[in-house]
């Protein structure tokens, strides 16, 4: 036992946290944007939240990120938020059910909520849903593969944890663009719980093992698949099978670009961020919901707002952020008058 | 050989008063270190995670205490939990039957685990890692994955309600539990039994213990305190969740040994600390809590978490080499 | 010839070759994909990530320890791996050597840190793993390292036949290990600490250096697993190792090794890492519902421990049976 070192490791640890800063004071609106977890799908949200700070003068609009992906890690974290005077809440819900006793619990301190690239189930307090309707998202997506497929094939699912809500709805969403298909489709497959890159690796090339032959289309609904699967298509230089994937990293667009994936279904997340967080602001400064809001219905809430979903095939992959920017102005323009009543 | 040491100097050397320092420490650097630390609303939130964060400590530390473990304590609190909402929902049962047929559910899980390891043979480690696949499994099919979300308002309330305007009900719930266990494993003669047969199962044995037996209580009760833990996470939550401790309820893993373990819980049986298992779940909450109040950037906050809790273990350590020194010399 | 099939029966590993080869063999009678060529290429390529990284749990076991950390230094070693070449421009041999020295020094970290503090490694690597993951985090905000440069990527995805390159590191790390454990001193020298730390000190064995030199190995093992995960995959993923502690318990433990240490069995870490690659791909090839594939995985492993343990019961019983007439 050497207590020298000891002593050293105790020095260094006291080291960190005189080093740690406080908060600062409190001013206008402060907007937390809060994740589910570490993910890429939310680099975006940064940006959007610190040009809505600028462009508003809001007096914060942070993206705060949980540090890991757990239900009870993101509670924590918007806590601690408003223990740091936090004023407004962009949330991606951690679960769609269970984030709402969070989100409820901020509506009773009298600080507002919403959500944010997902939605929360109602009854809610969460003021509206900004985001990609999952559903949907993962129905037009297998339209557009149905399509490329001329209207008949069999095809596959590929999707994340079967506990999160969604999964549901995105499994749901396939089977009804299938059946509206008529029954020149069929899906063969579904392959759940895949939303670790290695695991994702051996099921999905085990199921190509398998059925690589027999399959003509694969769906994936969910970030790592789509990013596995892409990568797989490509080792196996397979372009028969077509494949639609979901949002925008680097490998599926890639893919896309080089013939392998036929395209993706992109969500708006620098949008979400900046629109969300001028919405908070309005809020704050004396705007309410208005009642007559022209919202849009899913199979989670009543108040939804499309923050824009398109699919990019190989045409419009070299610019494939403008129909983005197009959806965020053409909210911008109306957002104010259409869904706040303002004094 | 302790008899004839002042008090103070044992108080000073026991395992717990070195995390209680050490705990007391880091509330008064939060305190003045942050804002919003002492404010009402976060020792609400504070308690309200404590009390459930030392229910899962407490599943696993009544099985490490067997010399056991029980990687399913997760999967238990949510398969039980789902049962419960289901009871609640669709059977309608009131909360006052329905909790306890929950708990019995939750024991009968940890029972089988118990059940399956001591006769098979098989170590609970393969055993639960095995039902920890089994019961989320089985949980996923039965219910399709939906969380049940229509629970009755006196069953959730106590996720809500705040006595005195900082504290949570859920903290009632856990001390009573603490007490309960501490006069279990220091003054029964049942708490003993467990005890003597995770020291050493075939001396145990041999002085006319019932080890497989006990071995079995043992996994029966941590999936009871599995249970409860996931109750208490529901009425938080509002509803009964499948993704509530994550998948296979593998998020409940890490929290459910880091508490008992830095409480002074031996991880090969026979040594328990009730108080420690409470004041190690309390420091990690705390720690948490006050990283996310410092600010700091934002993805680093898991690494700070790592130091600091390595110099907290550390600092122990240096305590308790001290005072033997000190006892040494003296 | 008698002889040896008599030893091979004995060996406590035999039971579980059984179950892998009657397990195959029902697959490959039910499916005839199973042994397509690709196939038998998709489950190497699992096998070798997996036979990795439950070698780099195995050493710590043998040492009566645990580390908690093999995912966290298996994703640092990734991204950073990945990093040196697309940020630093490293050539890829340096950057190898980087990751690897990246490893090895993580594990001696947990190593020294164990040895010199007392406490044990269970603490210090749950502390360390969120030390190594929140430095992942921190560096890549989440965010993958794309530019992988193509000799990785081919190395990921080259093989002759069914066999990937991939697979040969992991099977000349399994033929160390296996001579390390059984014929090394220092392999000896940590069986010897695992089953008695005291009496291994008393008979002269520098029970801290085994530690450290242990832990070494391990957080090396793991940074190999980790860059063939960036090879596979053909990027540096942050979320690399998070999938990783319970597979590197479940095999060397499903191949007898013993939690409190002094036991591992290399060919046993190997044939638990086989069952459980099976069971996995037979759960895909079988397009089981994946409402049911969770449970089925428990069962399935349930079913293959459970039959081994009956064999080994039988097996003890059939010996005190022969020990009784000899007598």
């Amino acid at each position: 036992m050497n207590t020298k070192y000891l002593r050293f490791l105790a020095g260094a640890a006291g080291l960190a946290l005189v080093t740690a800063t406080g908060a600062s004071a409190a001013e206008g609106t402060r907007v937390a944007l809060v994740p589910g977890g570490p993910h890429p799908y939310f680099a975006a949200w940064e940006d959007g939240g610190r040009d809505a700070a600028k462009d508003f003068e809001l007096g914060a609009a942070d993206y705060k990120v949980p540090p890991d992906w757990e239900l009870s890690l993101q509670n924590e974290l918007i806590e601690s938020l408003v223990s740091q005077g936090y004023n407004s809440f962009l949330v991606f819900p951690g679960d769609s059910v269970g984030t709402n006793s969070t989100l409820n619990e901020l509506g009773d301190f009298g600080i507002p909520s919403a959500a944010l690239a997902g939605c929360v189930e109602e009854p809610t307090q969460a003021l509206f849903c900004l985001g990609t309707d999952t559903g949907n998202s993962a129905y037009l997506g297998t339209k557009e593969l149905i399509n490329a497929l001329g209207g008949s094939g069999k095809i596959a699912h590929f999707t994340g944890f079967l506990v999160d809500p969604n999964t549901q709805l995105r499994i749901d969403a396939v089977e009804r663009a299938v059946a509206e298909a008529g029954g020149g489709v069929e899906i063969i497959q579904v392959i759940a719980d895949i939303d670790a890159p290695e695991p994702a690796d051996e099921k999905i090339n085990a199921f190509l093992a398998a059925r690589g032959s027999e399959v003509d289309g694969i769906v994936t609904t969910a970030w790592i698949p789509a990013v596995v699967a892409s990568t797989a298509l490509r080792n196996l230089g397979d372009k028969r099978i077509k494949m639609v994937g979901i949002d925008h990293d680097q490998v599926v667009l890639d893919a896309i670009k080089d013939g392998f994936v036929h395209g993706t279904m992109l969500q708006n997340p620098y949008g979400q961020a900046y629109i969300g967080s001028y919405a908070m602001n309005l809020l704050n400064e004396g705007c309410s919901i208005s009642d007559d809001a022209p919202w849009a219905t899913t199979a989670q809430t009543s108040k939804f707002i499309d923050s824009g979903t398109a699919f990019v095939g190989a045409d419009q992959i070299a610019n494939y952020q403008d129909a983005m920017v197009k959806v965020t102005q053409e909210i911008m323009t109306t957002f104010k008058d259409a869904y706040l009543s303002c004094k | 050989m302790t008899n004839h040491r002042r008090p103070v100097a044992i108080l000073f050397s026991s395992n717990q008063f070195g995390l209680l320092l050490v705990v007391i420490g880091f509330v008064l650097a939060f305190t003045f270190g942050t804002q919003g630390f002492a404010s009402k609303f976060n020792l609400f939130t504070l308690g309200r995670v404590v009390a459930i964060d030392v229910m899962i400590g407490y599943a696993m530390m009544v099985v490490l205490v067997t010399g056991g473990l029980n990687l399913a304590v997760g999967a238990i609190g949510v398969a039980s939990v789902m049962f419960g909402g289901w009871l609640m929902e669709v059977v309608g049962l009131h909360p006052l039957i329905a909790v306890p047929v929950t708990i019995g559910f939750g024991a009968s899980l940890g029972w089988i685990n118990g059940y399956a390891s001591v006769r098979s043979g098989v170590h609970s480690f393969i055993i639960t890692l095995a039902t920890m696949s089994i019961f989320f499994g089985a949980m996923i099919v039965l219910t399709g994955a939906q969380p049940f979300r229509a629970l009755p308002q006196e069953f959730i309330q106590f996720g809500k309600m705040r006595v005195f305007g900082i504290v949570s009900p859920l903290l009632f719930v856990t001390l009573a539990v603490t007490v309960l266990l501490v006069y279990v494993f220091s003054y029964s003669s049942f708490g003993r039994k467990i005890l003597a047969a995770g020291a050493s199962p075939a001396a145990a044995e041999l002085s006319g213990v019932p080890v497989g037996r006990m071995f079995i209580y043992g996994h029966a009760i941590s999936g009871a305190l599995a249970c409860v833990a996931g109750l208490m996470l529901t009425m938080r939550n509002g509803a009964a969740l499948p993704s509530m401790a994550g998948q296979l309820g593998a998020d409940w893993l890490l929290p459910s040994f880091l508490a008992p373990v830095l409480g002074g819980t031996l991880l090969t049986g026979g040594v328990v600390s009730v108080i420690g298992t409470l004041l190690g779940a309390v420091l990690v909450t705390i720690i948490n809590n006050g990283l996310l109040l410092l600010q700091i950037g934002e993805f680093w906050v898991q690494m700070f978490l790592g130091l600091i809790l390595l110099a907290a273990v550390v600092l122990d350590r240096l305590r308790s080499v001290l005072a033997e020194r000190r006892r040494a010399t003296a | 010839m008698r002889g040896a099939w008599e030893n091979l029966r004995r060996t406590e590993w035999f039971g579980l070759l059984l179950i892998a080869i009657v397990g195959a063999l029902i697959l490959a009678a039910v499916k005839q994909s199973f042994l397509s060529t690709f196939n038998v290429y998709v489950m190497l390529l699992g096998f070798s990530i997996s036979i990795m990284v439950s070698m780099s749990q195995m050493v710590i076991i043998a040492i009566g320890q645990m580390n908690l950390s093999v995912g966290a230094i298996g994703g640092l070693v990734a991204i950073s791996f990945a990093g040196f070449m697309e940020v630093w421009g490293l050539p890829i041999p340096l950057a190898i050597l980087a990751g690897l020295a990246i490893g090895v020094l993580c594990g001696f970290l947990n190593g020294i840190l164990t040895v010199i503090t007392g406490i044990t490694a269970f603490i210090i690597t749950l502390a360390t793993l969120s030390i190594f993951k929140g430095i992942n985090l921190g560096i890549t905000e989440a965010q993958p390292f794309y530019e992988v440069p193509a000799v990785v990527k081919w190395f990921g995805n080259a093989s002759i036949g069914p066999i990937p390159y991939l697979v040969i590191l992991p099977i000349l790390a399994a033929i160390a290990m296996w001579y390390l454990m059984n014929r090394a001193v220092i392999g000896r020298q940590m069986l010897a600490v695992g089953g008695n730390a005291h009496a291994a000190g008393l008979s002269g064995i520098s029970v801290g250096r085994t530690v450290v030199a242990a832990h070494a190995i391990s957080g090396g093992l793991a940074a190999i697993a980790g860059m063939l995960v960036v090879a596979r995959l053909q990027i540096g993923q942050p979320t690399i190792g998070d999938d990783w502690l319970i597979i590197s318990f479940a095999a060397p433990v499903i191949g007898g090794a013993v939690l409190t240490g002094g036991h591992v069995s290399v060919i046993g870490t190997c044939l638990g890492v086989i069952i459980v690659t099976l069971v996995s791909n037979a759960l895909v090839l079988l397009a089981i519902d994946p409402f049911f594939v969770q449970l089925l995985l428990g069962a399935l492993i349930l079913g293959a421990v459970g039959l081994n343990r009956y064999r080994e019961v039988k097996a003890e019983a059939h010996r005190g049976r022969t020990q009784e007439a000899h007598a």
